[in-house]
């Protein structure tokens, strides 16, 4: 018998260190966050989701962020204006 | 001390088999990683387990020391190898590379790196012959443990996150030595503000590399004008960096010539151009690059009448107006751009281009010292 050792990072300890924000019990009213990785057509694409959403959940406003480089972080002052105001975040990639 | 986690199996035949049906590998065979191995992994890197070689932020992804050991033992290395992988991930991680972008794009970049420095003898990496190919485990196995990382601590499995359209075979590995004796400049560490004792490592997110053959002329010009032809080709033109690895053969002809590190850098980069013309006539500029001040610029950077005074309609993005023939547009930004090294068998005039990854700026060369 021998042990292998695990080379992921899907370990329980990861999930713990990353915890899921709670999930909005609904989006009748809520907020929601457009997060554009910053390709060319991911805000074409999140504002035909958010139409959606729109028609069959009845979202309230819609906070629109485009990154301005898809392989870099949020800023952190788009991902605080995004925490602040939003219920739920829908990120997209358009190319 | 109590036993770590993992999978248990009846042998080393299982533990393989195990690797595969957990999706550890790149599609070949793996070491198995057992607790007395990455020990002895570990051990010859001045890290501790906990210490963090690489941090991903836009997924805010942490590699350990211990997980680079644990993927450095899959992918073959010995021991000696490990602060070679260890500066290699920091090389990755350091933020202006934005290791995101390159380990999951449809570009399909591998992570290159250039080893200089008395290291390079100790380990035994490749220089010479077959430079990029198979046959030395130092290269075939330091490259490889990158990718194990990006695969197995990044997610970057095909289809998941690593979306590459193609990819290239270079990204199961590429790793190798500056042949610093051959080069007719300093080496490449020194050019880059290293002290010739120090070992290195130098990382670049690379598209799949282009056979520059040349062997009817010694001269410089000539010779240059077949690297700058390459550069130049429509398929890979971009504001994006380069990567010239010289073979021996051709880095003798500007050696004799009396060409310097940034006489050449710089006459690649004025002859590496194509008419904006041309750019259109291949479909090269899209509309949305005339809403990006960064493209415009690259665009009209070298336009006789200097820049557009109003950025220019999107709509003449795909037409050929008057004086796009005068309008050279050139590989990357500026002779910086242009990172030459040397290497490969010392018979043969075959050279290579290396593209940077996408379609914009891409990211830089990023170089970091391999710990003693």
């Amino acid at each position: 018998m021998m042990r292998i050792l695990d080379p992921t990072l899907s370990s329980p300890a990861m999930a713990a260190a990353l915890p899921r924000a709670p999930r909005p019990r609904h989006l009748s009213g809520a907020t929601i966050g457009l997060l554009a990785n910053g390709k060319s057509n991911g805000m074409a694409l999140l504002d035909r989701i958010a139409e959606r959403l729109r028609e069959r959940h009845q979202i309230g406003d819609v906070v629109r962020v485009a990154k301005t480089n898809a392989s870099a972080p949020v800023s952190e002052s788009d991902a605080e204006v995004l925490a602040a105001r939003c219920a739920a975040v829908i990120t997209a990639i358009g190319d | 001390m109590t036993a770590r986690e993992g999978v248990d199996v009846a042998d080393p035949w299982a533990a393989i088999e195990m690797c595969y049906a957990k999706g550890w590998t790149d599609g070949l065979p793996v070491v198995p990683p057992t607790e007395p191995l990455v020990g002895a992994m570990l051990a010859a890197g001045p890290w501790k387990p906990d210490d963090v070689l690489l941090h991903e932020p836009v997924r805010d992804r942490a590699v350990t020391a211990d997980k680079a050991a644990i993927n450095a033992v899959m992918a073959g290395c010995l021991p000696e190898y490990f602060p070679v992988v260890g500066a290699a991930l920091q090389a990755i991680g350091d933020s202006s590379f934005m290791l995101h972008g390159p380990a999951t794009s449809t570009g399909g970049a591998a992570l290159m790196v250039i080893v200089n420095g008395p290291i390079r003898e100790r380990l035994g990496l490749n220089a010479k012959t077959n430079l990029f190919g198979p046959g030395y485990r130092a290269n075939a196995t330091i490259g490889r443990s990158l990718r194990l990382v990006l695969l197995n601590c990044l997610d970057c499995r095909p289809g998941v996150l690593d979306k590459s359209t193609q990819g290239w075979p270079g990204k199961y590995s590429l790793c190798f030595a500056e042949d610093e004796a051959s080069s007719p400049w300093e080496p490449l560490h020194v050019s880059r503000g290293f002290a010739a004792g120090q070992s290195t490592v130098t990382v670049f997110a690379a598209e799949s590399g282009h056979n520059v053959l040349s062997h009817g002329t010694a001269d410089p010009e000539q010779l240059l004008t077949c690297f700058a032809d390459a550069m130049a080709g429509l398929g890979s033109l971009s504001p994006g960096r380069t990567v010239i690895v010289f073979a021996p053969e051709h880095a003798g002809h500007l050696h004799r010539g009396g060409w310097t590190r940034p006489r050449t850098q710089q006459w690649l980069y004025d002859h590496a151009w194509r008419p904006l013309a041309d750019l259109k006539r291949g479909g090269k500029v899209e509309p949305a690059f005339y809403s990006n001040p960064s493209l415009v610029d690259w665009l009209y950077r070298d336009a006789p009448r200097g820049r557009p005074a109003l950025p220019p309609d999107p709509a003449d993005a795909g037409r050929v107006q008057d004086g796009d023939e005068a309008v050279r547009v050139h590989r990357g930004l500026g002779p910086d751009d242009i990172l030459m090294t040397v290497g490969g068998g010392d018979a043969g005039g075959h050279s290579a281009f290396f593209p940077s990854w996408s379609r914009g700026r891409s990211v830089p060369f990023v170089t970091k010292e391999v710990p003693a």
